[in-house]
C-alpha cells in the first residue's frame, strides 16, 4: 500500500512536472524558433555525425558496398587482432598521460605567474606562451630543427659540443620519436585553457587576498590554495575540457612530424590510426569503432576530471 | 564630497561593453562622481576604498571595483555606490586623462606644514612590494623561470622566421645560425615565384580562404548569437540538456567526426563546395559557449524592459543584447577566424581551384621538407600563415581577455 501510494504520488509528480514543461515550452515558443537554426546546423554536423560513427562500428563498410552488420567483430578485431592499435592507443594514452596534466599544470602555474607582472609585460608574456598554439603550421619548424642531417639545428649543436659524432634521426629512429612528439606537443599547450586562466585570475575579487592577509595567510602556497583555486572552479573545469581535447586528439604533431605512417607505427596515435582506415584504407566501420573508443575515453576523463575537481581547495 | 578639495578633468569613461560617455570627473576627499556631458546628475559615482595598499586591482577587476591611475602614479580604487542606478552590473574604467587628486598623504603634509611641524618622510625601498603575500627571492625564483620558459617557447618561432630571412648560403651552413647575418627577403620573392608556376594563380587560393572566413564567421556570430540568446537568458525545457551537449561536443576536434562528416556532406552534395567548410563553422561549440556565459552577465532588467516596451524578441536581440556584447564578438570572431584560416580541409575539397590558402601552401611544404635549399622558402610560407593569426590575436588580446573573465567560464 505504501509503496503503491508512493509510485502512484512519483507519477502525479513526473506527470505535473511534464505539463509545467510543456506550458514553459508553449509560452517561449520563440526560444526554439531562436535556438533552431543553430540547433539544426549542431545536430548535422556534430550528433549526425557522431550518431552515425556509432550505428557504423557494429557494421563492415567500406563506401562502395552498402554497410553490413557485423556486431561486435569491429570492437573484437581491435582489441585482439590490432597490434598498431594496441601501439596507437599505449602512445596515446602515454601522450595524454604526460601532455594533458603537466601542460595543464603548467598553463595554469605560468598564468599565475603571468598575472603577477606589471600590465604591459604581462600583455607581451601572454602572446609569447599563446603564440605557439595558434598557427597549425608552426609545426614543420620543427621539421628544420630536428632535421636527421647535420644541417638540423639540434644535431649541429650535439656535434658541435661534441656529444654525439654522427647526426641521429630524430623524427625516423622509433626511440626518439614519442618523446620529441611529447615535447612538441606540450609547446603547443597553452591554448584556450591558458587564456581561460589568465582572464580568471584577473577576475578574482582582490579584497578576497586583503581578508585571507588578515586572516593570517602567509606565503603565496596557501594563498593559491585556500583563495585563488576556489574562486577559478569554473576556468579549472573549463581548462581541464581543453586539455584533455588537445591530449586526446594528437594527430596533427606526429603526422607532420614524423610522417605518416611513422616508423614502426612508433608515433601512431589512436586518431591516426582512425585517420589510416577512415580516408587511406576505407574502412569505414572498423574506424568508426575507433572513433566511438575515443569518444567514450574522453567523455569518461571529462567526469573523472570534474569530480576530483569538485574536492579542490576546500 | 566638500569643495576645497575637488579636483574636475574631463575625459571618457567606458563601459566594459564598449559604450563610451565624454564628460568631467569630479573626485573629491571621499570620492568621485562621473557627469556624461549635458547631464545633471552623475551616471557614476564611487568612493575611495582604500588607497594604496590595494594598488594591483587593476582593470577588469571586480564588477564593484575601478582604479583610477593618477599622474603620480598613485592610484586610487572607487567602489560602486549602491545607490547606482545605470548599468549596476558593469565594469566601469576612466581611460584617459588621468586626474591630479589631493591625497590624504598630501592633506596631512598641507596640515603639518602650517603648523610648522617636520614629518618624517618613510624611506622608499629599492624593490616595493605589491602584495603583501609574496616574498622578494620567490618572486625573483619565478621571474627567472618565467624568461627561461618564455625564451623556450619563443625560440622556435624566432628559428623560423630567421630561416625566412636566410639567404641561401647561410641555410647551407653548418651549424645552421639561428637569425642570418644577412636577412633578405629573397625566400618570399622565391615562394612568389614558385606559387606563379602553380596551376592556380595565388590570389585565388587567397580568395577562397577570405571568402570562406568572412562567410563562415559572420554566419556563425548570427547563428550562435541567437542560440545564446535564448539559452542564456529563458528558461525552457530542453536549453540546458542541449547546453551540455554542446560542451561535451567542445573536446571532439574535426578528425575523429570527419570520417561519418564526410558522409553526410557527400549525401548533402557538398563535398568539394565551400559550403563543407562554411556551414559547420556556423555551429561551432566554442563561439556558443563563450557567448552564452558572456550573455548571463547582461541584467535581465535591460531585456524586461524593452519587451514591457513592446520590442519583438528579435529586436530585442538585435538592438538590445547584440550591441551590448561586442567584446564577446571580437573573442568569436577571432577564435573562428583562426579555425577557418588554419582548416586546410584536406578530405573535404579536392579541385585545385577551390583550395585554401593553408591547403596550397601545405603542399608546397610537403616538396620542400627533402630539399634543404628550399628551407627557406618553406619557412617564409610558414611563416606568412603563421603570423596572420598570431597578428591578429596581438591586436586583440585584451579584448579577448576581458571577454573571458567577465563571462566567468562556467560548466
Amino acid at each position: 500500500m505504501q509503496s503503491q501510494s508512493f509510485a502512484s504520488r512519483f507519477l502525479t509528480m513526473k506527470r505535473e512536472k511534464m505539463a509545467h514543461g510543456w506550458t514553459l515550452a508553449k509560452r517561449n515558443k520563440g526560444c526554439y524558433l531562436f535556438l533552431a537554426p543553430y540547433a539544426i546546423l549542431f545536430f548535422t554536423f556534430f550528433i549526425l555525425p557522431i550518431g552515425t560513427s556509432i550505428v557504423l562500428s557494429f557494421t563492415y563498410y567500406n563506401i562502395l558496398e552498402p554497410p553490413r552488420y557485423i556486431g561486435l567483430q569491429n570492437y573484437i578485431n581491435l582489441i585482439l587482432q590490432d597490434e598498431v592499435f594496441l601501439t596507437s592507443i599505449k602512445n596515446t594514452f602515454v601522450c595524454a598521460v604526460i601532455v594533458g596534466p603537466v601542460g595543464y599544470i603548467l598553463s595554469f602555474l605560468f598564468a599565475w605567474f603571468i598575472n603577477e607582472l606589471p600590465k604591459w609585460l604581462r600583455a607581451i608574456a601572454v602572446i609569447v606562451f599563446y603564440a605557439p598554439s595558434l598557427g597549425a603550421g608552426v609545426i614543420t619548424v620543427f621539421t628544420t630543427l630536428f632535421r636527421a642531417d647535420a644541417y638540423g639545428w639540434l644535431n649541429s649543436i650535439l656535434i658541435e659540443w661534441g656529444i654525439i659524432n654522427a647526426p641521429l634521426m630524430w623524427l625516423l629512429d622509433p626511440r626518439y620519436m614519442l618523446t620529441i612528439v611529447i615535447i612538441v606537443s606540450l609547446w603547443m599547450s597553452m591554448g584556450t585553457g591558458f587564456l581561460s586562466f589568465v582572464a580568471g585570475f584577473q577576475g578574482i575579487d582582490r579584497s578576497m587576498y586583503e581578508a585571507g592577509y588578515v586572516d593570517g595567510v602567509r606565503n603565496r602556497w596557501q594563498e593559491l590554495y585556500h583563495i585563488t583555486l576556489p574562486s577559478m572552479k569554473p576556468m579549472l573545469l573549463f581548462g581541464a575540457v581543453m586539455s584533455i581535447a588537445s591530449s586526446f586528439n594528437i594527430s596533427d604533431v606526429p603526422r607532420a612530424l614524423c610522417g605518416f605512417p611513422s616508423t614502426d607505427y612508433a608515433a601512431r596515435t589512436v586518431v591516426t590510426h582512425l585517420f589510416d582506415y577512415g580516408f587511406v584504407r576505407f574502412e569505414m566501420g572498423y574506424a568508426s569503432a575507433v572513433a566511438v573508443i575515443l569518444f567514450l575515453a574522453m567523455i569518461l576523463s571529462k567526469k573523472a576530471i570534474a569530480a576530483l575537481l569538485g574536492r579542490v581547495g576546500t | 564630497m566638500s569643495e576645497n578639495n575637488t579636483v574636475r578633468s574631463n575625459g571618457t569613461l567606458q563601459l566594459i561593453s564598449g559604450k563610451k560617455f565624454r564628460g568631467e570627473l569630479v573626485a573629491g576627499e571621499q570620492g568621485a562622481a562621473f557627469y556624461a556631458k549635458g547631464k545633471k546628475e552623475p551616471i557614476a559615482e564611487w568612493h575611495y576604498a582604500r588607497m594604496n595598499r590595494m594598488d594591483n586591482i587593476r582593470r577588469g577587476g571586480t564588477s564593484s571595483q575601478v582604479t583610477v591611475i593618477l599622474k603620480d602614479d598613485t592610484r586610487y580604487v572607487f567602489e560602486l555606490d549602491h545607490g547606482l542606478k545605470l548599468y549596476s552590473q558593469m565594469d566601469k574604467n576612466w581611460v584617459d586623462k588621468p586626474v591630479r587628486a589631493k591625497t590624504r598623504g598630501d592633506i596631512l603634509h598641507e596640515q603639518a606644514e602650517r603648523l610648522g611641524q617636520k614629518i618624517e618622510v618613510p624611506k622608499k625601498h629599492l624593490i616595493t612590494r605589491r602584495h603583501p603575500n609574496r616574498s622578494i627571492g620567490g618572486d625573483i625564483v619565478i621571474y627567472l623561470m618565467l624568461l627561461v620558459v618564455a625564451i623556450a617557447m619563443f625560440f622556435p618561432l624566432f628559428f623560423m622566421i630567421g630561416s625566412a630571412l636566410k639567404p641561401l648560403d647561410e641555410l647551407l651552413r653548418i651549424p645552421p645560425p639561428i637569425w642570418p647575418s644577412h636577412p633578405t627577403l629573397d625566400n618570399f620573392s622565391d615562394l612568389f615565384v614558385t606559387m606563379g608556376k602553380s596551376f592556380v594563380p595565388f590570389s585565388r587560393y587567397l580568395m577562397n580562404t577570405l571568402f570562406v572566413t568572412v562567410v563562415g564567421t559572420f554566419g556563425h556570430l548570427v547563428v550562435a548569437g541567437m542560440a545564446a540568446f535564448v539559452l542564456a537568458k529563458y528558461e525552457f525545457p530542453g536549453g540546458r540538456m542541449f547546453f551540455g551537449l554542446v560542451t561535451t561536443c567542445l573536446m571532439f576536434s574535426g578528425y575523429v567526426t570527419g570520417i561519418p562528416n564526410y558522409l553526410i556532406m557527400s549525401k548533402l552534395g557538398m563535398v568539394d563546395t565551400y559550403w563543407a567548410l562554411i556551414l559547420p563553422a556556423f555551429c561551432a561549440p566554442m563561439g556558443l559557449f563563450l557567448m552564452k556565459q558572456f550573455m548571463e552577465g547582461l541584467p535581465t532588467a535591460l531585456i524586461e524592459a524593452a519587451t514591457i516596451d513592446g520590442a519583438s524578441r528579435f529586436r530585442v536581440f538585435w538592438s538590445i543584447v547584440m550591441p551590448n556584447v561586442k567584446p564577446a564578438w571580437l573573442t568569436m570572431i577571432i577564435f573562428s577566424v583562426q579555425s577557418l584560416w588554419n582548416n586546410p580541409a584536406t578530405t573535404l575539397i579536392y579541385s585545385e581551384a577551390k583550395k585554401p590558402l593553408v591547403y596550397a601552401m601545405s603542399q608546397i611544404q610537403g616538396q620542400t621538407t627533402t630539399n634543404i635549399a628550399r628551407t627557406g622558402e618553406m619557412a617564409a610560407a610558414t611563416m606568412i600563415m603563421t603570423m596572420v593569426p598570431i597578428l591578429i590575436f596581438i591586436f586583440s588580446q585584451s579584448r579577448i581577455l576581458e571577454t573571458m573573465a567577465s563571462s566567468g567560464i562556467k560548466d
